[in-house]
Order: C-alpha cells, then structure tokens, then sequence
C-alpha cells in the first residue's frame, strides 16, 4: 500500500476509535455521563489519538528514513570508484531511482510481466527491445540494473512492512485505548497533555526552521570566506564579479545602496504615515476613520512588484524628465530617488497603521488630563499624546526600516542593478537582495565564491534586520511602562 | 473627624459670591436624558459636593462645567451656565481658555510620563504664565505647596511622575491643576483609588484649596462630602433632588429620597 492510502486506513480507523471510544465510556456508565471522570467527548478523542499518533508517526519517519537505508543497501552492488566521488555517486543513484522507476512503469503499463521486471538482466535483448519500443528509459549497464532491481525488491517488502506494522499499531493504540476506557480513566488529562504536546511539536517546528536557515546561512559564509578574503568582503568599495575569476565582491556598494534607499523610502514614509496616524487617532471621526483606515490598509496588500511597475512607468520616468535631466543631476531612468519614493509609499500603511493603534493605546485620561488644564487638541498631542506613544512609533519605524532593508522587487525594477557608491540619488544603484538574486540566478556552481557570495550577503542582511528588530523590541519594551 | 469637621465648620455661605449660575441644563448622550432641569448656584470660595448614587448623572454635570463634555461626539448640552455672569456655552467662548480657568482633576491620577517638574509646568508653560525660568521655578514650587506636595518631591523634581506612589500622583494633579491659577476646580471623585491616609491627606489640601477658590467634588463617600464641603448637592436618576448646607443636608434632608440615600436605603 502506498503511504498515502496507509495514512487514510489509520485515519478511518482513528474515526473508528472516536465512534468507539465514545460509545464504550458511555455504556461503562449505563448512560449516566456524570459519572465519568470526563465528559464522552475526551473518552473519543482518546481512543481516536491512540490509534493515528503513533501509526502516523510511524509513517513519517519511516518514509524519511527508506530511501536513506535503501540507498545503503543499493550501493554495495555499484563500483567502489563511482562511489568514491560524492557528485558521481549522486548521479549513479539517480540513474539507479530512474531506472526502478521505469521498470515499474512497464510493469503497470503490460510491457513486462512482474516476473519479468524483477529478474530483467542487460543481456535480455527482446525485454530491452520492448522497453525501447514503449519509449521507457532504463540503464543498460548490468550493476545499474542489478542495483535498480535490488532497489525495487527492497522498496516493495519494506512498503508491505510498513502497511503491516502502520496497521498493526494502529489497531494495537485503538485496543489499549478502548481497554482503559473505564469511568475511572482520566481521559481529559490525557487528552490535554496530547493536545499540548502538539502545541509543543508546532513552536518547535517554527524554531527549527529558523535554526535551520540561519545554519546554512552561516555554513555557506563560511564556505565562502575560506574562498574570498572577509577584509576584502567587508570593505571592498568595488562589487565587479565576473564567474571567470578575478572578481571583486566588495560589499560596501551594495550596502551603501541598501541604506540610501532605505533612507528615503523612510524620508517618505515616517511623516506621511504618522500624520496620517495622528489624523485618524485624533481628529477623524469614527465614520471617517471606519473608511479611511482599511483604505490605507489596501496600500499594504499591494504586491511589491506592483509598486515595481509603478516605479519603473511611472513614477521613473517622471522624475528623469522633471528633476534629473533639467537639473543636469542624471539621464537615468532607474534611480534610487525613484526607487526610494515608490517603497516609501509602499512603507505609508505599515507606519499609520501601527502608529494608529499605539496612539490610540494611549490612555484617554492622558488626554483628559491635559484637556483639562486648558490645553488644545494640538498641543495635548504634541506634549502628552506623543510623546507617550514615542516609543511605540520608533518600533514601527524601526518596523518598517527593516521591511525597507529587505524589498527586492521595487528596487531591482526602480533603482537599477548598478552597484555604485554615490551621493547622487538620481543615479541608479543597487542593494543587497537584488545582488543575491543576481548571483543566485542562471547554472550555479556552488563552489565558486562568485555564488557562494549571495549566502554571505543574506547573512549580513539578516544581521542587519535582526540588529534593527532586537533594538526596535528593546526600545519598545524599555519605555512601555511609563503611562501604564 | 467627621463630626469634629461638621462642629468647626463656621462659614457663612450665603455671604460668598455665585461663581456659576445655571439654569435648566439639560444633557443627552445620544437618545438617553442624563441631566434634566438642573438648577444650581456654586459659591466661590467654597467646596461644593456633588453625592448620589452610581449613575446619576453627577460627574456628567460636573464635566459640563468646563465643557469636558465637548470630547465626546454623542453628548449634547442645553441651558444656561454662567461662570461670572457670562455664558460658557456661548458660542463666543473658546473651550480652552474657559478649561484654563475651570481646571479639573480625575478619578484617576493621570500624571503625563514626564518629570514631576515638567508635569506642573505644563500648564503655566501652554499659557504662557511665566516669563522665565526663575517666575517658572516658583510657579512650580507654589504650585507644589499648594498641593503638600514640595517636601516629598523637592529633591527629585527631575524624576517621572508615574513613579510616585498613588496619593502623591493625585496630589500632583491637583498641584498640575492649581499651577494654571483657575477660578474653579473640579474634582471628579479624586480620592476613589487613594487609600484611607492619602484620602486624608488630599480632603485637607482640599479645605486648604478652598481660600482661593471655589472647589466642586463629585464623591460617592457621604462621610468625605460631609467633611470636606460647605454646600452638598443631591443627585438622583439625573435630577437634582436636593441642594443646600452640608450640614442641613446630612442633619435635616428635606426630600425623602436624599434622607433614603444617606441613610442608606438607596444608592
């Protein structure tokens, strides 16, 4: 049985044991529920959990750890010398997969017999003829063959293991479950310690994907800096790489193009959003805000290649024809001006919307208090509103600086792909993120520093957003207190 | 305390001026009629207290004094309010500067997150009350004395106010409310979160406040109206039952329903 369909056989019987379960807690009890230690419902699910969990987990792991123990297997029948070199061996293991593969399609499709397919030899020429004929690929060489043949035996008893043990446990979980069904059991707590190991497993599986990517992160940096001097990574001036040799990955251009756009995108943002924040926290009528908040909001649903475009037709060449080429300061139509504008507009919502809600957190005998002493509207917000929300709304800047930091779309569309480290903003440059895509895309060779740079690049850019993030939460949680 | 209080009190109330005189006032929130047809005379120079039962529309009136109401979109108010002769509700009469003359103090001590200093300049700093530092230094100590606050905090003006404890944050309120020198200061149960010493403490500041101007309080504790106020106000279900000398009050009610709530048959 395929692992799919073991899995709906233990899920059927899981829905089995519900039904069960239920029903026995009930009868244990001549119909009077109040006797039970629980009510029927955890009775159910009990039995339910104690079929599935531990037949799916065995499912689960054992359908990582096959192709692992089968390739181990596999390999005693290839030449020592394919296997020596870890790229040959990859390739000989695919071929051996491909080949399994396709004698089972000739199986299903009536061009050999099962016996046929489980004995085939190299030297069988009417079965290889055949098999050409059905346009079905296989190896010809006898040790691939013996390997492929070997693969499939291997993989068809271990599938009928699993069916019998997925089986076997499931049914076994359901029986115990059902025997300790008694009014006595105490089917909550059990179930409540399940339901929280879950809870358990899911933060865990979030964790370790992180770990995970920072891992590799570091573990690729690493690679690379054994190839490229860290010195010259850090603080080269000049990012010219060239996948014959000889390049310089200077990072300091991209990172100068990083910060100048992010700059102006929160030029832009932090005071439009936050006088837009201040006008529907404090002046705007509940009608008005009902209306105007979600409409803003829109802005943030916006895909960013979308704004891409945007920046690219419009609002590019706009500023070319208007400010750059009548003030003589550049020809371009890609510019971090342009670039930095657009992400602006795309950061408004992120800066309102959090700033709405922090000022609007600010407790209303704040204002009252102030208001009462004679002051206007005005001036509470900026002597009492404000700066009680301050806080707040440097974590929502921070936010969303470290949103800017990390686009890619508008800037590879916006600001061009020239890394240049330059004071003029309306020339193009470039950033980190449109640098690894650069160098991410096309055949990669992942032994070349000319790729291996991109991993050195996401990990200073995730440094980057982590330091703004860690301080943007310090900063945050420092001056909380105060109005509380 | 209480009777001792009631036995010393010797002022004369009907020689004082009418600070405010209304008339017929009348407030809404949305479709619900919670003042109806009040009319009352607030002396200057004497602390006024307003007692009823929870929802009776007490620290509604109280907040129509100086137009607090105007924060809140649905309220509506109708009648005649004259703080010295002139109407406040006008249209003539900005709500800020009237605020500037009629503070208020809260349920709720609510210092600004700024240094104890910074919180009683705030209001002598909006209205431009000192010319310098030094006028502005003193405004702040007196303000402070005022409030028997000076000798707690004179060392460490420069700390938050949110860090003192809870009667030293109502007293710098009313020290924040009597640094913009008003006329009229409105107190809307201000001793609700203070424990029974800090309450003591502030029902004197409160008698001592009453040389300079005239205070309104809204208390729900008849034994705080009965120290603290010359004049005591009835409210119930939105009117104004009874209105008249502390004392005559709580000794001799006239209306059936002030002598149920004081002693304690209703509320």
């Amino acid at each position: 049985m395929p692992p799919f369909w073991i899995m709906i056989s233990v899920l059927a019987l899981a829905a089995c044991a519900y039904v069960l379960g239920r029903a026995r807690a009930i009868r244990s009890v001549d119909g009077n529920t109040r006797r039970l230690h629980s009510r029927p419902g955890y009775y159910a699910w009990n039995a339910a959990l104690f079929t599935a969990v531990p037949a799916l987990m065995l499912l689960l792991v054992w359908t990582l750890a096959q192709p692992l123990a089968v390739n181990q297997v596999v390999r005693g029948h290839l030449p020592a010398d394919v296997m020596a070199d870890a790229e040959s061996r990859s390739l000989v293991l695919a071929d051996v997969q491909r080949t399994a593969r396709g004698l089972t399609a000739a199986v299903a499709r009536g061009v050999l017999s099962a016996g046929e397919a489980a004995a085939l030899g190299a030297d069988d020429a009417p079965a290889m003829d055949r098999l050409a004929e059905a346009d079905i690929e296989i190896a010809k060489t006898p040790e691939v063959l013996a390997a492929a043949r070997d693969y499939r035996r291997i993989n068809s008893a271990a599938g009928r293991v699993l069916t019998g043990l997925a089986l076997i446990l499931a049914l076994g979980g359901m029986a115990f479950a059902l025997m300790r069904t008694t009014p006595q059991f105490r089917a909550r707590n059990v179930v409540e310690q399940v339901v929280r190991g879950l809870l358990i497993l899911c933060s865990l599986i979030a964790i370790a994907t992180t770990v995970g990517i920072v891992l590799s992160l570091v573990f690729e940096s690493i690679h690379f800096f054994r190839l490229y001097p860290w010195q010259d990574f850090f603080f080269g001036t000049e990012w010219t790489p060239s996948f014959g040799g000889g390049s310089k990955l200077g990072m300091l251009p991209l990172l100068w193009g990083t910060l100048y756009i992010s700059l102006i995108a929160l030029l832009v943002a932090v005071p439009i959003g936050l006088f837009a924040a201040i006008y529907m926290s404090e002046y705007a009528t509940p009608r008005v805000r009902t209306w105007v908040k979600p409409v803003i909001e829109v802005l943030a649903g916006i895909p960013t290649i979308v704004y891409g475009l945007f920046a690219l037709v419009t609002v590019g060449p706009l500023i070319r024809d208007w400010i750059a080429i009548p003030t003589g300061l550049g020809s371009s139509n890609s510019s971090v001006m342009t670039a930095g504008i657009v992400m602006g507009i795309m950061l408004i919502p992120f800066v309102s919307s959090l700033s709405d809600d922090i000022i609007n957190a600010v407790p209303q005998s704040l204002r009252d208090g102030s208001l009462g002493l004679g002051s206007t509207p005005s001036e509470t917000i900026r002597n009492v509103v404000l700066p009680a929300a301050l806080p707040g709304i440097v974590g929502a800047i921070l936010l969303a600086a470290s949103r800017a930091i990390g686009e890619t779309m508008i800037v590879v569309l916006g600001a061009g792909a020239m890394a240049k480290i330059s004071p003029n903003p309306f020339e193009a440059m470039t950033t980190i993120t449109v640098k690894i895509v650069g160098q991410l895309t096309g055949d990669n060779d992942f032994a070349s520093p000319e790729t291996l740079v991109a991993f050195a690049l996401g990990l200073t850019l995730f440094v980057i957003t982590l330091g703004l993030n860690v301080f943007a939460l310090y900063i945050v949680r420092k001056y909380r207190e105060q109005y509380e | 305390m209480n009777d001792m209080r009631l036995a010393e009190r010797t002022v004369d109330t009907d020689a004082k001026a009418i600070k405010f005189q209304c008339r017929d006032v009348q407030v809404w929130y949305g479709d619900k009629h919670a003042i109806k047809d009040v009319d009352v005379d607030i002396l200057d120079k004497t602390v006024t207290a307003f007692i009823g039962p929870s929802g009776c529309g007490k620290s509604t009136f109280l907040r129509c004094l100086n137009r607090m109401n105007d924060t809140i979109p649905i309220a509506r108010v109708e009648g005649r309010m004259l703080l010295d002769g002139e109407d406040i509700y006008d249209r003539r009469v900005d709500p800020v500067q009237l605020r500037a003359s009629v503070g208020m103090v809260f349920q709720k001590p609510n210092p600004f997150p700024k240094s104890i200093y910074d919180n009683v300049a705030y209001g002598p700093r909006i209205h431009g009350l000192a010319r310098n530092k030094a006028e502005l230094d003193e405004v702040v100590e007196k303000a402070l004395r005022g409030a028997a606050l000076w000798d707690e905090v004179k060392d460490r003006l420069s700390e938050t106010g949110t860090g003192l404890s809870g009667g030293q944050q109502q007293r710098l309120c009313i020290a924040r409310a009597v640094a913009t020198s008003p006329e009229v200061l409105l107190m809307d149960e201000p001793c609700s979160a203070l424990d029974p010493i800090a309450t003591a403490q502030v029902e004197e500041l409160i008698d001592e406040l009453r040389s300079q101007f005239s205070v309104v309080i809204v208390t729900h504790s008849m034994q705080q109206a009965a120290r603290v106020s010359q004049k005591t106000a009835f409210f119930h279900l939105g009117n104004l039952v009874e209105y008249g000398a502390t004392d005559d009050i709580f000794t001799r009610p006239q209306d059936p329903r002030t002598e149920s709530y004081i002693s304690g048959r209703i509320g």
